[in-house]
């Protein structure tokens, strides 16, 4: 079901563009991007290595700021914000799904998923129950005490999607998602991507795999940091 | 900012991830540690013994008696008696003065013997030294006069010699004769170290006679004394009154090579002698401490630069700068407080081998415990910082990037 058209815009670029320097050149991994994601819509960037989706994904999830252009975030101006405001929306609004999960080794299960919530300021009595209700809707619940170390790729990507859900993030970026995942796996990971978003949640990710885009109801191609066709598959 | 509570627990697991790594990188501030609390140990030691000798010889009272000479069988001078009698007249604020003999002699009694001092004195002594009786009475102005043979005993010398029942009233025999015990003192704290300043009298172990009836053999002068004590009424007089004594016994005795023993003096050299120590203890201490920051810092940003993709992530996942900063400001600070905390004990251990093997009296005070863990903080804090201060700079993008 794609979105209305009215759907009011969760974030939106403004001929972004990012350019680091790299010796005496500067290198432009943006050149002028725009680019609206509206809520409760399902996103898929591609483009080839060094087309700058990373920088993109950087930029949506307020990691990175644009070298100049636009920045806005339900309405308001990102570009103004200081780092510690950056870090209070990206722990309130936006959850990351990274390809190598990026669990923290020495922390459980539960205490990688609880991480966020540490830093939101909630109460500590909650954590550990908001920890295992995340755990349970991504099926893992009963390996909360368990060590990264000990889960298989798909397990540990379901802990980082727990994570990045625990404290019901308006946006949820996925980077590769299922890179690192055998393809039985990573359709169990798309599959639970799909369901968050049928729930409603908004989701870009950006990947390489051409059927794991097809899955998302709107398709950005970059090239040289640029978009070069969008499309809806 | 995270609970601090929260902090330690992610702190210390972290820290448990390199086991090894983290205890050898505290090795630098236990050992400082254990060195500035053994010697503190040693320190406080001296000055408590230091106080114990002052408290019985009295802080009011001052000993004036010949210089020991420095070498040869001959003993000192002995005083004039009369010069006793001037002091009393002549020096301000005395509220006591008492002449004494003194001689090493064997002390008999039921079948047991003892070596004891043998102190020929007045009843002033008494008060001069704040004499306290435990049973019995004191010498009295009565038993000088007539030369009585009464005797009053040290606390040990009491149990020594009378280990079944009272003293009072039983004889004993000292050097040549006979005495009758007529009190006991009560027990005092007596100087028990070596080479120190004063060589204190250890009263417990010695038996007081009236002045005359100690009999000093033939070599000496008849009407001789060995010391004089005397107690002025406040210690702020003790220091002019020692002056005048020394004065007037010289006048009186016509001997030059005079030692006045005034306990405020001495307390006054010993605390500068200790000013001395401390400063050495200190700079040990500052030296050592210098040593084990720097490896703290060197293994916190080695810890900082293995775990740059950590940082990444928790900026992503909403840290800010502070709250990285503050992570490894608490995993530095635990390493060296646990540092403190083992170097404590260490020196502490060390203090009582001192103790038990050279036989330097040692003490602890709580204070220096308290402030060696305080100053281990503040090296973990102070060698933390700029690890720290690095982690927090991260740029999030290029932290999630590292491998």
């Amino acid at each position: 079901m794609p979105p209305a058209p009215e759907a009011p815009s969760l974030v939106a670029l403004r001929d972004v563009a990012r350019v680091y320097p790299r010796g005496t050149r500067e290198v432009a991994a943006l050149a002028g991007v725009s680019l609206d994601v509206r809520e409760g819509e399902k996103l898929a960037i591609m483009g080839p290595s060094g087309s700058g989706k990373t920088t993109l994904l950087s930029i949506l999830g307020c990691l990175d700021r644009p070298t100049r252009g636009e920045h806005l975030f339900d309405g308001r101006r990102v570009e103004g914000l200081s780092d510690d405001e950056l870090s209070r929306l990206r722990n309130r609004a936006i959850g990351f799904v990274f390809q190598a999960f990026h669990l923290i080794p020495q922390l459980t299960v539960a205490e990688n998923v609880e991480t966020p919530l540490l830093y939101a300021g909630a109460p500590p009595r909650e954590w550990r129950e908001r920890a295992l209700a995340a755990l349970e809707r991504v099926g893992l619940a009963e390996r909360a005490d368990h060590r990264p170390g000990e889960l298989s790729g798909g397990e540990a990507q379901r802990t980082a999607i727990a994570r990045a859900l625990v404290t019901e993030p308006r946006l949820l970026l996925a980077d590769e998602p299922t890179g690192n995942l055998d393809s039985a796996t990573g359709d169990e990971i798309a599959a639970l991507l799909d369901e968050l978003h049928a729930r409603g949640r908004t989701i870009v990710l950006v990947t390489h795999n051409e059927a794991l885009a097809r899955r998302a109801e709107r398709l950005v191609r970059l090239r040289d940091g640029r978009i070069e066709a969008e499309e809806r598959p | 900012m995270l609970p601090l509570p929260v902090l330690v627990r992610l702190g210390a697991r972290s820290l448990r991830l390199h086991k090894l790594r983290s205890s050898l990188s505290i090795l630098g501030v236990v050992f400082g540690v254990a060195a500035v609390v053994a010697m503190s140990s040693v320190g406080e030691g001296a000055r408590r013994e230091t106080l114990a000798q002052i408290a019985s010889l009295g802080i009011d009272t001052v000993t004036v008696r010949p210089r020991p000479r420095e070498a040869g069988p001959k003993a000192p001078a002995a005083l004039p008696a009369a010069a006793a009698l001037s002091l009393g007249r002549v020096v301000p604020g005395v509220r006591a003065v008492a002449p004494l003999r003194v001689a090493e002699l064997p002390a008999e009694a039921g079948g047991r013997s003892a070596a004891v001092i043998a102190i020929g004195t007045t009843s002033a002594y008494r008060d001069a030294t704040r004499l306290e009786i435990a049973s019995g009475r004191f010498l009295a102005d009565l038993d000088v006069d007539d030369r009585k043979r009464v005797a009053v005993l040290g606390a040990s010398v009491a149990r020594v010699l009378f280990p079944l029942g009272d003293p009072l009233g039983e004889t004993l025999r000292l050097g040549g004769d006979w005495f009758q015990v007529v009190g006991v003192l009560e027990g005092r704290a007596s100087p028990r170290g070596r080479g120190t300043a004063i060589r204190g009298r250890d009263l417990n172990r010695s038996v007081l006679v009236p002045l005359p009836a100690l009999d000093r053999g033939a070599d000496r002068q008849a009407d001789g004394v060995d010391e004089i004590v005397f107690r002025v009424s406040s210690p702020e007089a003790v220091a002019r009154a020692a002056e005048i004594a020394e004065a007037v016994v010289r006048r009186a005795s016509g001997e030059e090579a005079l030692e006045v023993i005034v306990p405020r003096e001495i307390l006054r050299q010993r605390e500068r002698t200790q000013r001395v120590f401390n400063v050495v203890t200190g700079a040990v201490a500052a030296i050592s401490l210098l040593v084990g920051g720097i490896g703290i810092m060197n293994i916190m940003l080695a810890s900082v630069a293995e775990r740059t993709r950590e940082v990444g992530v928790r900026r992503a996942l909403g840290a800010r700068r502070r709250d990285v900063a503050a992570q490894f400001l608490v995993e530095s600070s635990l390493l060296t407080v646990t540092g403190g905390v083992l170097g404590s004990v260490l020196g502490l251990l060390g203090a009582a081998l001192i103790q038990a093997f050279a036989g330097w009296p040692t003490a602890v005070h709580p204070l220096m415990l308290a402030t060696a863990l305080l100053v281990a903080l503040a090296v973990g804090i102070g060698f933390g910082l700029y690890p720290a201060w690095h982690a927090a700079g991260l740029d999030p993008v290029e932290a999630l990037r590292r491998e």
